[in-house]
């Protein structure tokens, strides 16, 4: 017993170290680029279904307000009061209301400058060193004067920064409205010296041009995504806002043109009878603006500074917000835009000091703007859209304000017009993303400003053959998407946490909605899903899962991969040649055999029927993207072949791919148009281009 | 309270980021060939900004891609780069030779050259680009050392890097 003892010791022992020498392989998850996305999204409810499509109990509140707004010219100030009408449409009780305070983003305690970090400057100009350090604290933010029921008793609120919350006397049942009321004033920012959304341009004559927004307490989104959409408005992650009604009266000074949201109600007390007149026939005229106030009328009227007021009366129907500008400066021209048979009013409203440049191309932007969007999404649904000199580039319901004035000869570069024709497009464009297709911008920034920037390209084109496009060019991104990694944000991230704005959630979002209809779906079939996506969300509240969904639903294209690396990742495109072989065949009895041309370069030392090349792609980034292969022929002329973004299935890193042709290649290049955001270039060709951008530079300059 | 007014510098500019944002970001590439021994280095930047801050620092008007563009304007740009750009060799100072500039859409091209360099361990760059009068300005600078790439987004507060053979 004792020698078997041992034996089983000594077995044991070998075991052992046997088991210590062999790695037990780790498994791993699924780490598939083509893995489908069901980790990443949403479960799909009966109010989100798995298409995309809003679901058969999908709910939305609607909020309606009938505001009084008085503008104090004097003072620069606003003083309102609203009666707000909540109807809890959702399926939940609820036991307080959440309204937005965005004023309070410049109230004198808010935390916006105490959560961005600086650092003391090595010098600053006199004018900017005077302005920054001996400045009056500007008394921003709304002073709320009264939150009443509706018989007048106080109602129970408290305020959290830019959020207020109404405490309800009994909680809000499914199916019930709330209504009332809230008094307010506030001081509005010099939006040219302090920045902002809104505010007013002083000059020296001591004239103000308003464009004035966010200026009312507005409610809050309550939906089955967020619950309260209450995060705070830290300044640069816009707005998530409810439709409603808006009646609304503004009184401003009675020498003032005013644009804003909704139907003019008292035209024949606000504007002279020649006013009318030019506005009738502007409503008629389709193919040039109308001038209705003229500069020469406007330059007259802006010397003079009237007392006494006037009372604007709108009505805004099914809008998300609203906003106003008003100045004694402003020239005010008009034209009729058809829109499959519907006539909407494009209008500009301008000071002297932007024009020509505004009176050649404002309302002309504003026109394209409305039939370009149509044509890619649905029919515009309101009955005017302006465009208002506000020197700043933002967006509001029927409204924007928009940059770029002339020299003061009147003169203006081609930077300058093709500056203000693209924000002018992109500002009017916002009336479709997010004023009507209303995405959540406190959250993602992209749904609106992404797809929009996308759009934009397609009505800049539109607008002038040869249009200088620049962002959302492919070629455009790599210099963002190349950069340092530790400095680029996943498109899918929070406005406000992202290092490079513009091009976090502008430039890529269009890019990637640029390449998926050039490169990879094809316009067909990309523009009836955009436009699918685009009717299913109109005046409601999609989600991002509500697009990637729709985009694969109506096209039958699976995108997941796609939406998993550039939207969900930072990864980048670089996709470059490896190795090429060269073969011809010969004839056997019952065979053909491939033998390998080992010359150097692309020729081959022989002249045969046919020439095979086998060709080693490989993909330094981790994009998958198809490859796109031009090969031109000894004779010059060309031939494309795209192998589609599946070729990197089950090998993320290289594969080969044979190509035949009965011509002999000279160069092999990919991605030869520059579709794919590819950051690399210098493995695009084969055979390998030596020399490089400066080279290039150099020897043009040496001539 | 002091601070509380520096912010109201500095964020002025954030404040202004709106809806069509414009962004403020330059590209500055560095390369060594071993070839021509030298560092070669590539900068665009926006033309509106490199204008405005010339205009500004110089008191001219260089009125770019305009009929009325300012004659000889190179020795600005020249001027420019060489005060907010600098470089060291393995710790050493070294002077670039301005070899160019050309115009691409709304960006400005600057080609610059380091020449008679042998091997080195180590670049660093300084680059102080547009920061002045764009308090939010990203310039984004690469290294391409051999086979090695590096990226490093200077700002404001991070205004050098330091590439490592």
């Amino acid at each position: 017993m004792k020698k078997l003892g041992i034996l089983l010791i000594s077995l044991a022992f070998v075991a052992n170290s046997f088991a210590q020498k062999k790695e037990v392989q780790q498994g791993h998850t699924n780490q598939n680029k083509f893995k489908q996305l069901k980790d990443e999204f949403a479960t799909p409810t009966d109010q989100r279904t798995a298409s995309g499509a809003p679901g058969k109990n999908y709910t939305q509140q609607k909020v309606d307000y009938v505001m009084d707004i008085v503008l104090d010219d004097e003072k620069q100030k606003i003083t309102g009061a609203e009666t707000i009408t909540y109807h809890n449409n959702s399926t939940d009780e609820l036991a307080y209301l959440w309204l937005q305070l965005d004023q309070n983003m410049r109230a004198a305690d808010s935390k916006t400058p105490d959560i961005e970090t600086d650092n003391i400057p090595e010098k600053l100009s006199k004018a900017g060193f005077n302005k920054t350090f001996s400045k009056e604290a500007f008394d921003g933010g709304f002073k709320i004067m009264s939150v009443t029921n509706t018989d007048n008793s106080n109602l129970s609120y408290t305020i959290n920064q830019t959020m207020m919350r109404i405490n309800l006397p009994k909680p809000l049942a499914s199916g019930a409205t709330f209504k009332f009321n809230i008094k307010w004033w506030y001081n509005i920012n010099n939006h040219r010296t302090d920045g902002g959304r809104s505010g007013f341009e002083h000059f020296d004559d001591g004239n103000n041009n308003y464009v004035i927004a966010q200026f009312f307490p507005r409610l809050c989104v309550y939906d089955n995504v967020e619950g309260w959409q209450n995060e705070q408005f830290w300044g640069r992650s816009e707005f998530a806002l409810e439709f409603g009604d808006y009646t609304v009266s503004i009184t401003i000074p009675d020498d003032h043109m005013l644009g804003a949201t909704g139907v003019l109600k008292n035209e024949s007390t606000v504007l002279s009878k020649k006013e009318q007149e030019r506005l009738a026939t502007a409503k008629k005229t389709f193919d040039n603006p109308v001038i209705i106030r003229t500069q020469e009328e406007a330059e007259k009227i802006e010397k003079g500074h009237s007392k006494k007021t006037k009372t604007w009366e709108f009505f805004a129907e099914n809008v998300r917000d609203y906003a106003f500008a008003t100045s004694r400066k402003f020239i005010w021209d008009a034209m009729a835009v058809n829109i499959n048979g519907k006539t909407v009013m494009a209008y500009s409203l301008y000071s002297k000091e932007a024009n020509p440049l505004y009176g050649d191309h404002s309302t002309r932007a504003v026109a394209q703007t409305l039939k370009t969007y149509s044509k890619y999404t649905f029919d515009y649904p309101y009955h005017k859209a302006i465009s208002v000199d506000g020197q700043m580039g933002m967006e509001y319901p029927q409204i924007c304000f928009n940059p770029g004035r002339p020299e003061a000869d009147g003169t203006y570069t081609d930077r300058t017009k093709y500056r203000m024709i693209g924000v002018t497009i992109h500002e009017v464009g916002h009336n479709f993303f997010p004023m009507i297709v209303n995405s959540d911008e406190r959250q993602w920034t992209w749904m609106d400003e992404g797809l929009n920037s996308y759009v934009q390209m397609l009505a800049m084109m539109d607008y002038e053959k040869g249009y200088p496009l620049s962002r959302g060019l492919p070629k455009n991104i790599v210099d963002y998407m190349n950069g340092d990694q530790s400095k680029i944000a996943p498109i899918m991230s929070k406005g406000d946490n992202v290092y490079s704005f513009g091009n976090n959630a502008y430039g890529k979002p269009a890019t990637a909605l640029w390449i998926l209809r050039e490169t990879i779906m094809g316009q067909e079939l990309f523009d009836h899903a955009f436009r699918t996506y685009s009717q299913r969300w109109m005046f409601k509240h999609p989600s991002p899962e509500d697009f990637f969904r729709t985009m694969e639903d109506a096209s039958g294209v699976d995108l997941d991969w796609f939406w998993r690396g550039w939207f969900y990742t930072t990864d980048v495109t670089d996709i470059g040649l490896k190795d090429v072989k060269k073969y011809y065949t010969t004839e056997g009895d019952d065979e053909v055999v491939f033998t390998e041309d080992a010359s150097e370069g692309l020729g081959f030392s022989q002249k045969h029927k046919k020439y095979h090349y086998e060709i080693t792609y490989n993909k330094p980034g981790g994009l998958v993207m198809p490859i796109i292969v031009e090969f031109t022929y000894k004779d010059g002329t060309k031939e494309r072949k795209t192998y589609p973004a599946q070729i990197w299935r089950l090998n993320d890193n290289e594969v080969t791919k044979v190509f035949s042709s009965s011509k002999e290649i000279e160069n092999i290049a990919i991605d030869p148009d520059l579709e794919t955001a590819d950051v690399d270039t210098s493995n695009n060709n084969w055979p390998q281009e030596k020399v490089d951008k400066f080279d290039k530079f150099k020897n043009k300059i040496k001539g | 309270m002091k601070t509380k007014y520096i912010f109201l510098l500095l964020f002025i500019i954030p404040l202004l980021s709106f809806s069509a944002h414009k962004y403020y970001l330059s590209l500055t590439q560095i390369k060594y060939k071993s070839e021509t021994k030298s560092v070669q280095i590539i900068i665009n930047v926006f033309m509106d900004d490199i204008e405005s801050a010339l205009n500004k620092d110089y008191n001219i008007d260089l009125k770019l891609t305009t009929k009325k563009e300012l004659k000889d304007n190179t020795v600005y740009f020249k001027r420019y780069l060489k005060e907010k750009l600098h470089f060291k060799i393995d710790g050493i100072a070294k002077e670039f030779t301005f070899i160019g500039k050309e115009y691409d859409g709304d960006l400005v091209y600057f080609y610059l050259e380091i020449a008679e360099i042998n091997q080195f361990k180590t670049i660093e760059v300084e680059n102080n680009i547009l920061i002045e009068h764009f308090p939010q300005q990203q310039n984004l600078t690469k290294c391409k050392l051999g086979e090695k790439h590096k990226s490093m987004l200077l700002t404001k507060e991070e205004n050098s890097a330091k590439f490592t053979h």
